[in-house]
């Protein structure tokens, strides 16, 4: 084996660039035409004879083209009786018919027997439907339009079968979590790789400040829905493999719209819309709220009096009666502009694209605003030789409030949760400055800076030889660069104390680059055996950098960069880290005239992030599929059209881990006063290697009735082993955690999808509807790291042998005791605690030990939903269309840390109006608890069932009513296209689920179905104008 | 000309898959902007940095924990502050407080650790350098330590750095005598090597012999080896370094720091920062202020008196003592002072003590006088240090009370001298010496099945 150093790489690979464009300057050559003869004729539908308006008629070869007009009538001119006209339709199979010596040809065109025939992309290539042996689903960019979302991962959401979609954020540009089938690493992320137009692309937030993950954003909405052609989510191991050890969590393909040929194509997307909170959570008054705290004293041990301020009503700073949601939610308007151009001819093909979204937050001084341009470009030099690129640039500028977690800073939980009393504003107009530990929440929207500013350039040049009709070399360049910079700035107005005001700034760089080449073979041999091969080779590297400083005491409010700081607080300078990968990669498959399918995959991994000894990982996967409807006895059933058996197994990998953990880490800045420091921050373990995944797969395809109801069904099973942990270890050894190969968890699911035509003809009714289920189980962790038999994760849920991921673990609530005397078996809090006394929470003594303590937690709930999905319904008449998209899940349970802060009087936070039902006295029959101040029982911050509640929901998510104007009536304006339409997001939820939005999700991790008051969803009403030219 | 093109396009496409072959160099990633754990100790400025490192750590154990651990369950503070402040005066302790984790503890042993093992690779001779720097290192192990058993009484003993998965994990509790030959073992080491003093400030903040030897005072005396703890704590009194500051000075010990009376004090600054306003000077709010019988226990005249605390009559009473007479600044800002954790008074205190066990009360009273000379309160001699305080022992436990105060000694000083039931009982109910330990935190004991809770915690 050769072995050359990185830097000779690189050279080989700017000499091997040059020369490929030196080739295709050389060989670029052009076609010209002889124009005279015109041609006119109708066309129609073979299924119902009805004439078809807007079938594409070109001229082969040529720029030249027309659409049909509602009666399905053309004209086309300037042909020659050699010319050949194209007729395309969707929905029907394209028809070449030779001019030769007519001046009318009238087209009968035939539906698509099979939408089989379309190709689906694949890793590293394309594929017809109907060959495909693996799990992949596909959302085109039909579905892409109507959802009028502004990030391509909320579109997934109900759309594709065994793909869990939910929001982390409803913020503009706010973060979403993505599971496919099910979560399959403990520790080292679940989310797909994303391959953009062959550039895998970050995924994970960068955002370094005002950024713990649960208002993280979400680095996919870089990306402009309108540019997207389709998505594909490669599912099972046959699918995946090929992307090796990224790919145990599926792998996210996304296509973007190239050039057509043919006279270019203008499109221009208008739409402008409001955005509203769907809910509004009910809050207790001041007096209702003044009474709460005089009671909350009264039920002390020993009563104290409260705080003066508290009961100062005449004190403006506490005489208020304020409806925080009404200070802080407002109607937001948004609006998108989107242009496009495509176009070319056979030998150059190009799409342009451009797009401008402006777009308000529903809280106070929210924005996101975002630009995105693109350029795709394809250019056949020769018959051989293709060259082509993507790149597309963004800049994104989202003005942020601080939304997440229960912290002191949080907006969204003082919108809940602040005193009513506590007055916005004081007599002189000026903010309420800092009370008792709590931030105005005004102020801190309207004057506290989290801006997140951001450029990225994702870009793929690509030159394609064909050696031989049959043998194709490919090889491009991708790289993807984000530069963000961040400032963040609270001023003094916000703080308490004197002159106390802070700022930060990072900078960071992320970029990846890599290298894929790769030869393909397709022959077919003889008449029934196709054969088709790939080998190839990838290289890719990241480098992160990051520069930040932290100051405070800056000499003014209005001064908010970092050098108006007098103190330095903190510095980050020059943060570099650097990971790289080497792969090999090769795939063969087979089939028998289409009835005998047979692929196989191999990847080679190599990464950085590994002991040496354990760098490469091996990723194989196998599928078969049988078309058992082309058996002989299949035949000649007239109901059904297509059926296919597919089975399909792999390995695919998780190298999810920081980039140098398993070399241990010393880390610097552990300085003593002046004096620099060094001090040992990351365990290290040399033996760390890949969490690696087998996944089997089978799958049944069937389609009936002349292709108007298809059927899918996927079954899978998935166990992921060596899951990369960070495995508590006691503190004694001077770390928290080691990470560790250890344990192994069991994904298992169905996966069912029906696509349905129900009407045909001029009103036309289709119905999409899909339902997956996946059960997760832990299957194995080692001995040594159970304390109880389980490992806490995080303050709620538990991970536990033989159960799911999402399980919630704490004390069972069963009401309140109503009399002192109620508490028969005198049952105490701890050993040494006190009695429970009327008021107080009933707590479920598991062992009977009248003890309430450790050992009386249980299984309170599971994150995880038992189904989820969605189902679209489009009704269309001529030009009018109507879509209705509902989505669900059920059975999955939320712990709401959000309502334990609005029913819980610490820090004289303001209750929900269910206090009003509290217990009050002696006899009280109730479910709310005594307020208590200060209460030593801390019966509210118990991690316990009270808070947990079921999440089902179902929402219709998207009302889409579109009307398209006619052909004729658009033609005499001028347009090709001219189309109207009107979209609803968020229009209704059906749930019991009693905060904001049951689709939540604060932490983008494995502590799923926390709601601790992320940034609410909106309600957005759109509506738009397409117009094309 | 097309097919030399075409070769050429060929080659150029074999010869990219071939470049693509370099080997795994490609996957060799050296950390940019950290060291890797095994690599770090190279050049004698990483092991500089290394045992810097170590103090950085010292900084988070005694940010607030020095107070909670050594006033919080003694009778010199009060305290209206929910939390560990209320906990631990009414003897409430539970294995949640935030005071019963050992964390920073063993972070720095951690830390100490690598020092140790790795300083001497990186020397290719043992050097006077490469010895004060392993010196400081088992100097700083051996403080940390020092606190662990007197906080926790058993503990692990971990003296080795945690660097591969094989190592042991779940190290059950070593009986605290063993920890506490480890201390000296590591302090005569510390004593013999450390450097005798550094330039300017520094020989404050780091340790030198002088800190070494009063340690080994401090742990003499716990484990009451009086001969031991006289002959250490001679070494401090004949070390020209340090001498009493005059009582105008007095202040400036603990405002500005850097005395010549300060043996060892943990160094802060602007940003690495403590709690020392937030424990003592809030006022309102503060963790502590100064108990009832404190306030009675200043003898007429003491000079002490109104540097300590706010003798004025706002109610609360501010502790002044790190701050200056006066001060009243309420805001909870982190503080920037250095933490005294050893000095002069407390040596000669000590070394009182420790001839007044021997029997040597002439030696002991002319040591007590020294201190009290300094607050212009009337030297004693023993049949009134006697009648004043029932015994010479009492009489210089009363003065460290004073001396010392809210320093973090004073809970350490009952335990040690046996006074803790009788002074604290009647005010928390403490009776049994098994709570004299606090309990082990719950988190360490979910981390390690190996551990058993303290006894009286069970």
């Amino acid at each position: 084996m050769h072995s050359y150093p990185l830097s000779r790489c690189k050279r080989e690979l700017t000499k091997r660039t040059v020369l490929g464009i030196l080739f295709l300057v050389c060989c670029a050559f052009s076609n010209g035409y002889s124009q005279n003869q015109s041609v006119s004729g109708r066309i129609t539908d073979e299924a119902t004879g009805e004439p078809l308006f807007g079938v594409n008629v070109i001229v082969k070869g040529t720029l030249n083209g027309v659409s049909s007009d509602l009666n399905g009538n053309y004209s086309i001119k300037n042909v020659t009786p050699e010319n050949i006209l194209m007729f395309s339709y969707m929905g029907f199979t394209d028809q070449e018919i030779r001019i030769g010596n007519t001046t009318e040809i009238n087209v009968i065109l035939i539906p698509s027997v099979d939408q089989l025939d379309e190709l689906v992309i694949v890793g590293y290539g394309t594929k017809k439907k109907r060959n495909l042996t693996g799990a992949i689903v596909s959302v085109g960019s039909e579905d892409i339009d109507k959802s009028n979302l502004q990030d391509p991962i909320s579109i997934l959401q109900g759309r594709a079968a065994g793909v869990q979609v939910t929001s982390n954020s409803g913020a503009p540009g706010g973060g979403m979590s993505i599971k496919v089938r099910g979560n399959s690493s403990l520790n080292s992320g679940n989310s797909p790789l994303y391959v953009v137009d062959g550039v895998p692309i970050e995924s994970s937030s960068l955002s370094s400040l005002n950024g713990s993950e649960n208002f993280g954003l979400n680095p996919l909405a870089d990306i402009n829905p309108g540019d997207i052609q389709s998505i594909e989510i490669l599912k099972d191991a046959a699918s995946t493999a090929i992307y090796g050890s990224r790919a145990a969590n599926g792998v996210v393909l996304i296509t973007t719209k190239r050039g057509i040929s043919g006279k270019a194509q203008v499109d221009l997307n208008i739409s402008s819309g409001v955005s509203e909170i769907p809910r509004r959570l009910s809050v207790l008054n001041a007096s209702q709220y003044r009474q709460v705290i005089l009671d909350s004293y009264r039920n002390m041990d020993n009563p104290v009096t409260p705080n003066g301020i508290i009961l100062d009503s005449l004190n403006p700073k506490n005489n208020g009666d304020v409806d925080w949601q009404k200070e802080l939610l407002r109607i937001a308007p948004q609006n998108k502009i989107d242009l496009s151009v495509r176009g070319g001819t056979d030998d150059l093909k190009y799409a342009w694209s451009s797009s401008f979204l402006d777009q308000d937050g529903i809280i106070l001084n929210s924005n996101y605003k975002r630009v995105t341009t693109r350029l795709n470009v394809d250019f056949k030099v020769s018959e051989k030789v293709t060259f082509g690129q993507s790149i597309s640039y963004t800049n994104g500028v989202n003005n942020r409030i601080n939304a997440g977690g229960t912290g002191n800073l949080s907006v969204i939980r003082e919108l809940l949760v602040r005193p009513p009393i506590f007055a916005a504003y004081l007599p002189d107009g000026s903010y309420n400055g800092y009370q008792f530990g709590r931030r105005n929440p005004i102020g801190l929207a309207e004057l506290a800076t989290h801006l997140n500013k951001s450029n990225r350039v994702i870009g793929n040049q690509y030159v394609e030889y064909n050696i031989l009709e049959s043998l194709k070399l490919r090889s491009n360049l991708n790289l993807d660069y984000t530069s963000i910079k961040e400032d963040e700035f609270i001023p003094s107005t916000l703080d308490y104390r004197e002159g106390y005001n802070s700022g930060s700034v990072r900078s960071i760089n992320n970029l990846t680059w890599g290298n894929e080449t790769f030869l393909s073979f397709n022959k077919q041999l003889g008449e029934s055996h196709n054969l088709s091969a790939l080998a190839g080779l990838s290289f890719q590297d990241w480098k992160y950098e990051r520069v930040g400083l932290d100051g405070m005491f800056f000499s003014s409010d209005n001064i908010t960069t970092l050098n108006g700081a007098g103190t330095i607080s903190n510095q980050e300078v020059n943060i570099t880290t650097e990971h790289s990968m080497l792969s090999y990669f090769g795939r063969v498959s087979y089939d028998y005239k289409g009835k005998y399918l047979f692929e196989a995959n191999l990847r080679a991994d190599g990464s950085s992030r590994f002991g040496e000894d354990q760098r490469f990982g091996y990723f194989p996967s196998a599928a078969v599929a049988w078309r058992f409807s082309d058996e002989a006895f299949l035949k000649n059933v007239d109901l059904l059209n297509d059926a296919k058996l597919r089975l399909s197994v792999g390995q695919t990998g998780n190298e999810s881990i920081g980039n140098y953990t398993s070399r241990g880490e010393f880390m610097v800045g552990a300085n003593y006063l002046d004096y620099s420091g060094a001090a040992p921050s990351v365990m290290p373990n040399s033996g760390l290697t890949w969490e690696t995944t087998t996944q089997y797969n089978g799958g049944l395809d069937l389609s009936f009735l002349n292709n108007r109801l298809t059927f899918n069904a996927d079954v899978y099973l998935k166990i992921t082993e060596d899951l990369l942990y960070n495995v508590p270890i006691p503190r004694t050894t001077g770390f928290s955690y080691v990470t560790q190969n250890i344990g192994s968890i069991e994904n298992k699911g169905i996966e069912l999808s029906l696509n349905s035509r129900n009407l045909v003809g001029d009103f036309k009714w289709e119905t999409n509807f899909n339902i997956s289920a996946n059960r997760n189980q832990i299957k194995e962790l080692p001995e040594n790291l159970l304390t109880n038999g389980f490992i806490q994760n995080g303050d709620f849920h538990i991970l536990k042998e033989g159960l799911p991921i999402g399980t919630f673990y704490g004390y069972k609530f069963n009401g309140v005791y109503s009399r002192d005397e109620d508490n028969v078996n005198q049952v105490t809090n701890g050993a040494l605690g006190q009695q429970f006394k009327g008021g107080d929470p009933i707590w479920d003594d598991v062992n009977g030990d009248n003890i309430i303590d450790e050992n009386d937690k249980q299984i309170i709930g599971d994150a995880t939903p038992d189904f989820f999905g969605g189902i679209n319904n489009t009704f269309s008449y001529k030009g009018l269309s109507l879509g209705v998209f509902l989505q669900f899940s059920y059975g999955n349970d939320i712990y709401s840390e959000i309502n334990h802060q609005r029913n819980s009087v610490v820090r004289y936070n303001n209750l929900s109006t269910d206090a009003l039902d509290r217990w009050r006295e002696q006899g009280d029959v109730t479910n709310f608890p005594k307020p208590v101040s200060d209460d030593p029982l801390r019966s509210d911050s118990r991690v316990q069932s009270r808070w947990v509640e079921d999440g089902s929901y179902i929402k219709l998510k998207n009302i889409n009513i579109r009307y398209r104007f006619p052909d004729n009536m658009v033609d005499n304006l001028g347009m090709r296209k001219l189309e109207v339409y009107a979209s609803a997001l968020n229009v209704l939820t059906w749930t019991h689920y009693t905060g904001f939005d049951p689709d939540v999700n604060s932490y983008s991790g494995l502590r799923e179905g926390i709601d601790e008051g992320s940034y609410p969803q909106s309600r957005t009403i759109m509506l738009g104008l397409n117009i094309g030219f | 000309m097309r097919y030399i093109t075409n070769y050429k396009i060929i080659i150029t496409g074999i010869l990219a898959f071939f470049a693509f072959s370099c080997s795994d160099s490609i996957l060799d990633k050296d950390p940019v902007s950290s060291f890797s754990g095994q690599g770090f100790y190279k050049t004698s400025s990483d092991a500089q940095a290394g045992v810097y490192g170590i103090y950085d750590a010292l900084q988070s154990t005694f940010r607030v924990n020095f107070a909670y651990w050594g006033e919080g369950r003694a009778d010199a503070v009060a305290t209206n502050h929910a939390g560990d402040p209320v906990a631990l005066i009414q003897n409430n302790l539970t294995q949640s407080i935030s005071s019963a984790r050992w964390n920073n503890i063993y972070e720095t042993v951690s830390r100490a650790n690598y020092a140790i093992k790795y300083i001497p690779d990186v020397f290719e001779n043992e050097s006077e350098f490469s010895l004060q720097l392993i010196a400081q290192a088992k100097a700083l192990r051996a403080l940390s330590y020092f606190f662990a058993v007197r906080v926790w009484g058993d503990v692990p003993l971990i003296t080795e750095p945690y660097e591969s998965v094989d190592q042991e994990f779940f190290v059950p509790k070593t009986d605290k005598e063993k920890v506490l030959d480890q201390i000296v073992e590591d302090l005569i080491f510390a004593s013999e090597n450390c450097k005798d003093n550094f330039s300017g400030d520094k020989t404050r903040i780091l340790f030198t012999k002088g800190g070494a030897n009063a340690l080994l005072t401090q742990v003499y005396m716990w484990r009451k080896q009086y001969n031991e703890a006289i002959e250490s704590a001679e070494k401090v009194l004949d070390n020209s370094q340090y001498s009493l500051v005059s009582m105008n000075d007095w202040s400036k010990i603990f405002t500005s720091g850097y005395s010549n009376e300060s043996i060892f004090e943990v160094g802060y600054n602007e940003t690495q920062t403590n709690a020392l306003r937030v424990l003592y000077a809030l006022g309102s709010d503060s963790d502590y202020f100064p108990s009832e019988s404190f306030k009675a226990a200043f003898e007429d005249g003491d000079l002490r008196k109104n540097l300590i605390y706010d003798t004025t009559n706002a109610t609360p009473k501010k502790i002044w003592k790190f701050f200056g007479e006066g001060f009243s600044d309420e805001s909870p800002d982190p503080s920037s002072n250095n933490i005294v954790l050893l000095r002069l008074a407390d040596i000669i205190l000590l070394k009182a003590e420790a001839h007044n066990k021997l029997g040597n009360n002439s030696e002991a009273i002319k040591l007590l006088n020294l201190i009290r000379k300094r607050a212009e309160i009337p030297e004693l001699d023993e049949t009134q240090a006697t009648a004043l305080y029932g015994s010479v022992e009492s009489a210089i436990l009363h003065e460290r009370l004073i001396e010392l105060s809210f320093e973090g000694h004073r809970w350490f000083d009952l335990v040690r001298t046996g006074r803790a039931i009788s002074v604290m009982g009647p005010i928390n109910g403490l009776s049994d010496e098994g709570n004299f330990v606090w309990p082990i935190h719950e988190d360490a004991l979910n981390r390690n099945p190996s551990l058993q809770q303290n006894d009286f915690y069970r």
